[in-house]
């Protein structure tokens, strides 16, 4: 969809971008990556021409950038940038509605685009349409600047840091957000970040850059695996194993088949030994199959106390959902001192859980039967 | 620093220049016979140059001197606890008062108090106080509020503090209030002229009436360089009073 | 940063309201020590100080509210302290139009005569008073009801006295009416000149000012030029005109040199507030605009300039107020604005004449500012009003 052939930037004798060729598939998002003035955002801003090559050659879906003239290449490009750059006189529905404004959409079409995506980003539309950008947080004007970019719908959207000026916790679920989006929409994306973790989460490929050159562009995991050169392997970070996790989805690896009892079974289920079966212990749901909690049978049976070896617990503290990663269910493992933790969905309903044994699958590449060696195994 | 010094040094160099330039009357009667060859009378005949710039810096400074004995103390004093009731009324009618043409206010006063140099001075006094009122009010308002209350946690009691800590960061924006103040007097004090108050604009009006372009140009270039040099060195007045810091 | 007052708003109800206080006093002041009226043989002759009671029952009316304004100021708490002091304040304002009037009528009854009664020292002073008392009443919330009732009692009362009370007998007045053709014409060729000269420097410094937002060179000079000719008193400016208009052959004097001289004058706000309202305008805000394909003009038109306007009208409207009291200097080169009756009126000594051209001249200034004011609200988006003090 966009290639670039061996493009080069250079201002007076300082050459920011050195021959530069890479080339993106329809659909796929690419991240570029690489430590402060290795020319990622002057890449980045040569496919919509804010910035002109020295030289070289770049299309997008088989057209020369050039060949058209640069506002109406940038109109059929999304555009969205760390400081976002929301237009502060004009309410949040206008920003969005800039491009289509620009394209001579009709009013009742803008509007229903304004509503759609102000949904598709986590915004209410009643609430947010006719506010101004001064009385927006930096989480929800990120979502209006990704709104704006995604407006008039066009097939490749152009993100310099987007996540960049916003705090951790805002960015995680921005970048959860934009996975859903990019799973649902499948633009072709050009992303910039200087943020490892992120580029893993995100990328169906990554390119590195050093100094205006490519030094490696392949997919995270292979760039995990099997860095180019010692510059990649540094930069990838020293816990690859870890950032590997990162990229595995619970749901592809969660066991689903659980063992778990029905509290409002009464008392009685409570204590049965068959449904502890193997496990010794299972998850006690409600009649609507929300997890309250587990019960361990290995506690003797009190008869004076029944239930007493039921732990309760709040769902929303102690699992992790489908589409959370492997990293950070193994970090709540380790925070909450479990082996296992229950996988739920947003309301939390039980949908499996997954175990230190899922992880050190996946760590060890990718298949999901345990391992049965004593020294890399994790009892239970 | 050093270029603090030399810009000071310039305009010094500048008043010097002129006020020799001034006294040389001798030296303008060549220039503008020269440009108005045809024309008798070249220079205004009931004063020398040098006392028409003297009169006309008596009137300004004069009115300067009430404006800021008067202005900067009603600055300061709305701000303080005992004053803060006035503050809105005394913002408004300054903020009002800026909006009155000079000349009108000169206008006004003349009724009441007659013809001459001393109701100008009383008008231009009145007129300058209120941009010297605006700064004052403005630059103390914009010492930041962080740096009074480490003032305060220090022990510094507000008279101190107004001496050591507000006055001096708001030195700058004060001046910037009697520059403004300073340079209207100057040309309002011209106008004046013509209510008997003497000064640069005796042989301006004078030139006029007598359709003498030499007059004319005589008191409007002198004039002119006065109120530049004064302007010149009022921005290096602000920009002595900025502490090196900021 | 701004720091804000820390104390809470004088209308605050339990603490006198010294405000109201003061501006009944000065009331208080103008009447008793000052006159309110004075009474000329003629034109040119300084007034005689009138006495107090001259202005009859309304007079008395005055001095009476201004005893109540004072009362309520010092003793009065609350809400009803507020619309007390306005009614008193547009009370005292109302009867002194009745008590200028009465005195104007009975003091000289023969309008043939030469003799006049002039507004004293006093008046002025018991205006000023008044008008702090209502300022200070304003402070407090109050109805809209309230407000538009105390400024239409004022109204109604200064033109009842004018038509029946013999306001018009005042001397103000009757300068006027001797004058009333030549007056309008002069208040036309001043607000004519001032159009035209906002009119010039909007066209040609609106631009320069988009110039020196782009081009480091320009803004320099520019800034410099307009700031230079700023300092130059205006008379001063108009004989500098004379040398070289004649050089190419053009008069020196007249409206010429005037339109040169006001233009340049209004140059410097309208071009510097240009460059400023352009100079802080979001810079990722135009990236973006570039990004999504706006054209250089379009980001102009649609980013830059809404978020510039208001900045820019704020520069217009001080060149306008600034304009309007240049005008007046024009007339010594021979034009006819308001300033023809200031330089006529000092020549002849004649105070009244004095007020008529700077009396009007006040009140127009006045009323741009506020129009320009209320423009610049208007054309500012909600989205970067300022958060109110």
């Amino acid at each position: 969809m966009i290639k670039l052939e061996n493009v080069t930037k250079r201002y007076g004798d300082k050459l920011v971008v050195d021959g530069l060729s890479l080339e993106v598939a329809e659909g796929e998002v690419c991240v570029l990556i690489g430590p402060s003035g290795c020319g990622k955002t002057t890449t980045l801003r040569m496919i919509n021409r804010l910035v002109e090559p020295t030289s070289g050659r770049i299309t997008v879906g088989d057209r020369d950038v050039r060949s058209a003239a640069p506002e109406e290449l940038r109109r059929g490009l999304g555009y969205a940038i760390q400081s976002v750059g929301l237009f502060p006189h004009l309410t949040v529905a206008a920003n969005i509605m800039t491009v289509p404004r620009l394209l001579g959409w009709e009013r009742s079409r803008m509007r229903a685009r304004v509503d759609e995506l102000l949904t598709l980003v986590g915004l209410a539309p009643d609430a947010y349409a006719t506010k101004y950008p001064r009385h927006l947080s930096g989480g929800e004007a990120q979502r209006v600047g990704v709104a704006r970019a995604l407006a008039a719908d066009p097939p490749v959207l152009l993100m310099d840091e987007p996540f960049g000026a916003v705090d951790p916790l805002n960015r995680e679920r921005l970048q959860g957000e934009f996975a859903r989006i990019q799973r649902d929409l499948r633009k072709t994306v050009v992303f910039v970040t200087h943020d490892v973790d992120e580029a893993i989460r995100l990328a169906d490929r990554i390119a590195v850059m050093k100094d205006g050159r490519l030094r490696q562009y392949d997919t995270p995991e292979r760039l995990l695996d099997h860095p180019a050169d010692k510059f990649v392997h540094d930069f990838m970070g020293a816990d690859r194993a870890l950032k590997r996790l990162g990229r595995v989805r619970v749901d592809t690896v969660m066991n689903t088949a659980v063992p778990r009892i029905d509290r409002s079974g009464g008392g009685a289920a409570l204590t049965s030994p068959a449904s502890c079966a193997v496990e010794r212990f299972a998850y006690v749901v409600d009649a609507a199959g929300v997890m309250e909690g587990w019960s361990d049978c290995r506690e003797p049976e009190s008869s004076e106390s029944p239930g007493s070896g039921v732990t309760l617990i709040d769902w929303r503290e102690a699992t992790v959902r489908p589409d959370d990663s492997l990293k950070e269910a193994l970090s709540h493992m380790l925070e909450l001192g479990f082996r296992r933790i229950a996988v739920t969905d947003d309301s939390g309903h039980l949908l499996g859980d997954v175990s230190l044994a899922e992880v050190e699958a996946a760590l060890t590449g990718g298949d999901s039967h345990v391992a049965t060696s004593p020294a890399g195994g994790l009892d239970r | 620093m050093k270029r603090r010094w030399a810009g000071v040094a310039a305009v010094a160099l500048g008043a010097t220049a002129f006020g020799y330039l001034v006294s040389r009357e001798d030296w303008w009667a060549v220039a503008l016979h020269w440009l108005f060859p045809s024309l008798p009378v070249v220079l205004f005949s009931s004063a020398t140059l040098a006392e028409l710039v003297i009169q006309h810096l008596q009137i300004v400074l004069t009115s300067s001197a009430f404006t800021i004995a008067l202005g900067i103390p009603l600055g300061i004093w709305v701000t303080r606890e005992s004053g803060r009731d006035f503050r809105e009324l005394v913002s408004a009618t300054a903020d009002l008062a800026q909006t009155f043409p000079p000349i009108a206010v000169l206008a006004l006063v003349l009724p009441a108090l007659g013809f001459g140099p001393a109701p100008a001075i009383v008008a231009l006094s009145l007129y300058g106080l209120f941009p010297v009122v605006s700064g004052t009010v403005a630059g103390i308002d914009a010492v930041p509020r962080a740096v009074l209350e480490a003032a305060r946690g220090m022990g510094m009691g507000p008279w101190e503090i107004l001496r050591r800590v507000e006055l001096p960061l708001a030195a700058r924006v004060i001046m910037g209030g009697v520059r403004t103040s300073v340079i209207i007097n100057i040309g309002t004090a011209t106008v004046a002229a013509a209510a008997g108050a003497g000064g640069l604009g005796s042989p301006i009006i004078s030139g006029i009436n007598t359709q003498n372009g030499a007059l004319l140009l005589e008191g409007a270039a002198a004039a002119a360089m006065l109120a530049v040099l004064a302007d010149a060195a009022l921005d290096r007045a602000e920009e002595l009073l900025t502490p090196s810091s900021q | 940063m701004v720091r804000e007052p820390d104390n809470i708003d004088p209308g605050v109800s339990h603490l006198a309201d010294r405000v109201g206080a003061t501006g009944a006093l000065i009331v208080l002041a103008g009447c008793a020590l000052l006159p309110l009226y004075a009474l000329r043989a003629n034109r040119i002759v300084p007034g005689i100080a009138q006495p107090i009671a001259a202005g009859g029952p309304a007079a008395w009316v005055l001095v009476l509210l201004a005893m109540v304004a004072l009362a309520a100021a010092l003793r009065a708490r609350g809400p009803s302290r507020a619309r007390l002091e306005l009614a008193c304040a547009a009370g005292m304002i109302a009867s002194l139009s009745w008590a200028l009037a009465y005195a104007a009528a009975n003091i000289t009854p023969d309008p043939a005569s030469p003799a006049r009664v002039s507004i004293g020292a006093g008046a002025w002073l018991a205006i000023a008073g008044a008008a702090a008392v209502w300022f200070a009443a304003t402070r407090s919330p109050m109805s809209r009801a309230c407000r538009v009732g105390a400024a239409a009692l004022v109204a109604v009362s200064w033109l009842a006295a004018g038509w029946w009370g013999g306001l018009a007998r005042l001397s103000i007045l009757r300068e006027y009416s001797s004058q009333s053709d030549a007056f309008w014409n002069e208040v036309g060729t001043h607000l004519t000149l001032v159009g035209a000269a906002l009119g010039l420097a909007i066209v040609i410094g609106v631009p320069l000012g988009i110039l020196a937002s782009r081009v480091l060179r320009v803004r320099r000079v520019t800034l410099s030029a307009v700031g230079l000719i700023q300092t130059i008193p205006s008379l001063a400016l108009l004989g500098l005109l004379v040398l070289p208009l004649a050089a190419l052959g053009l008069p020196g004097i007249g409206p010429l040199p005037a339109i040169i001289a006001l233009t340049l004058y209004a140059l410097l706000p309208i071009v510097r507030n240009t460059y400023l309202g352009l100079a802080q305008v979001d810079a990722s805000a135009i990236d973006a605009g570039l990004g999504m394909g706006m054209s250089r003009s379009q980001v102009l038109t649609r980013v830059e300039a809404p978020l510039a306007l208001p900045l820019v009208i704020e520069g217009v409207r001080a060149a306008a107020v600034m304009t309007i009291g240049i005008a007046a200097v024009v007339a010594f080169i021979g034009v006819g604005t308001l300033g023809v009756l200031i330089i006529t009126g000092l020549g002849y000594q004649a105070d009244d004449l004095i007020l008529l051209g700077a009396v009007p001249m006040v009140l127009m200034a006045v009323v741009a500012d506020a129009l320009l004011r209320a423009l610049g609200r208007f054309v500012t988006s909600p989205g970067i009003r300022e958060e109110a003090r």
